[in-house]
């Protein structure tokens, strides 16, 4: 995606609207630990695997968090958090910034605000988010199926054919499957959902996709009721 | 037997530091200012807090003039003006006007104190109009404002809603002829911009930057906190115009590092004017014989190693007349004149300690 900074993307949105969730931005714990000021040096870029395949700069956030240039943080939460890897290369910055926190934190905005770009760049991960909340573990290589996951790429199907073999040219530790130690135990199960919901987390997924949301909250309360937990979603 | 009297020419700082030091070491000092009163620039042009601890300046001159003034081994003449000068080391004959009147100082050594002055915006090849839009003005007339505790718009006498400085006005320039770095704008600035969020809080505050530079300390002492604490803006990128805008001013720029071309109104621009020789400086070089570097700074002659020694034997030079220096570097360069000045004239007049 090109990140076009020359222009306010966003002018039809109000500034009084962008300042808010700034200040949402701004008032996270987190937030003083992540930014102090920026030299603009670029070594957070010089760092960053996602800079290397996406028209995106861990600087710019945080040049433009610095500056408190409202406009341009909204088109960057709209435009650009989601090509971030989220691998915290960035945390060497020499002012002891962390665009990867901020990023955090924005993301949490933007799904908490329920804006539509979040919306879209969660999409795809319906799938995944469901498995690692409703089951407490990840996706497994097993599950790749032709048409499992479009947003992953048209190679996934290539993949997906031939499997067996693929799997057999990688290392044995990730040769788990939905046989292989996958399943995780109901204590543990119990503990995540009451965490999710107690956290916050079932609300943002609330905001992200109903759906979603809706499956969840079937499962999640059969099973806590099961063990005699009282819980409304 | 030979003079032992060491002239100071300038009340300034350094030379304010330089007869302190010679006095303190039992040595005779004559110190020449051309004005009614001592503490130099800092205080002819009205600076409020100095850089980079923003202690007021009016304060930390007394603390400087106070032992200089009562000394017995240090005599001052105000108002007067060397010019004319010969003889050599341990034997100087200077010529001098005191309020009209031909004096001659008798001194075995000379230490030139005569400092620096502002560059003047009319000469910068941008179009930033200062002596066109009222609400432009200099790091100078910034400092009178903040001193008098009035930092208004000058065409209005409103609080200001966004200010910007633009730097190295006057300086690191081949087409002005002055491609040196005045080494204390970026650290001025910044204190400032400081001081500025300080007495106008909900004023926005922009400096726009070729390289920031503030070296050691004053890293951390001035520029961080005026961009973490303080809110200011620093932006990468130099104004080349200032265009009036209804009652405002329109600056136009790059943002370089956010590549795209700025354009933006601002109630106040604030020229961070650099350093050049002070008219006094040029004199006193030709004077004394000299040598000028090709911006009209006095040479020194040792390179890192002797900061204060001419191609003249027995005349020092200390301070801003050098180049651009900063207060550290002034006093410190005082201390290492006198000291220099006395052993040289120790040197001709052995003295058993």
């Amino acid at each position: 995606m090109g990140l076009d900074l020359s222009m306010n993307k966003y002018a039809d949105v109000p500034y009084e609207e962008k300042e808010r969730l700034f200040n949402e931005v701004k008032a996270d714990l987190r937030f003083h630990h992540a930014l102090y000021g920026c030299y603009e040096c670029g070594i957070c870029v010089a760092a960053c695997p996602s800079a290397r395949f996406y028209d995106f700069s861990p600087r710019v956030i945080a040049q433009a968090t610095a500056r408190e240039d409202v406009d341009l943080i909204y088109t960057l939460m709209n435009d650009s958090i989601w090509d971030c890897s989220q691998c915290f290369s960035c945390d060497r910055c020499p002012r002891h910034n962390s665009p990867g926190m901020l990023i955090t934190i924005m993301r949490e905005v933007a799904v908490n605000n329920g804006l539509q770009t979040a919306k879209e760049a969660l999409e795809g991960y319906g799938r995944i988010i469901y498995k690692i909340m409703s089951t407490g573990t990840q996706v497994s290589p097993d599950m790749l199926q032709p048409n499992a996951f479009p947003d992953w790429g048209p190679h996934v199907k290539d993949i997906s054919d031939n499997l067996e073999w693929w799997r057999k040219a990688l290392p044995p530790e990730t040769l788990h499957t939905t046989e292989t130690g996958w399943a995780v135990d109901d204590k543990t199960i119990i503990e995540l959902y009451l965490i999710w919901h107690m956290t916050g987390v079932m609300d943002m997924i609330e905001e992200i996709d109903d759906g979603l949301h809706m499956i969840l909250v079937d499962v999640m309360e059969e099973k806590l009721e099961e063990e005699g937990y009282d819980v409304s979603f | 037997m030979a003079n032992q009297k060491i002239l100071i020419i300038g009340g300034g700082p350094g030379g304010l530091e330089v007869a302190r030091g010679i006095a303190e070491l039992g040595y005779e000092a004559v110190l020449v200012e051309k004005r009614d009163r001592l503490g130099g620039t800092p205080d002819e042009a009205s600076y409020a807090a100095l850089t980079p601890d923003l202690r007021p300046a009016e304060e930390a001159l007394n603390e400087m003039i106070e032992p200089v003034v009562n000394h017995p081994n240090v005599e001052i003449m105000y108002n007067t003006l060397v010019h004319d000068a010969e003889g050599e080391l341990g034997n100087f004959r200077v010529k001098a006007l005191q309020l009209g009147k031909e004096v001659e100082i008798e001194a075995a050594a000379v230490i030139v104190c005569t400092g620096f002055t502002h560059f003047d915006p009319g000469r910068e090849t941008q179009k930033y109009g200062y002596y066109e839009h009222d609400d432009v003005i200099t790091l100078v007339d910034c400092e009178k404002m903040l001193k008098a505790g009035n930092f208004v718009r000058p065409s209005n006498g409103e609080k200001p809603k966004r200010v910007c400085f633009i730097q190295c006005v006057g300086s690191r320039d081949r087409q002005i002829g002055n491609e040196y770095c005045s080494k204390v704008c970026c650290g001025i600035a910044s204190k400032q911009a400081i001081e500025i969020r300080q007495h106008v809080p909900d004023c926005k505050v922009y400096i726009f930057y070729i390289d920031m530079r503030m070296y050691g300390y004053w890293e951390n002492e001035i520029y961080w906190p005026a961009q973490e604490k303080y809110k200011v803006n620093y932006i990468k990128g130099i104004a080349t115009e200032i265009l009036k805008k209804g009652d405002r001013l329109l600056v136009k720029g790059e943002d370089t590092t956010l590549r795209r071309p700025m354009e933006v109104p601002m109630d106040m621009v604030i020229l961070s004017v650099g350093m050049e020789p002070s008219g006094g400086t040029k004199e006193m070089a030709k004077i004394f014989g000299l040598n000028q570097n090709k911006y009209g700074f006095i040479e020194t002659t040792g390179g890192p190693l002797d900061t204060v020694s001419t191609n003249v034997p027995g005349v020092f030079a200390v301070g801003a007349c050098t180049g651009p220096a900063d207060l550290e570097d002034t006093v410190s360069m005082a201390g290492l004149a006198a000291m220099k000045a006395i052993s040289a004239m120790r040197k001709l007049a052995p003295v058993s300690a």
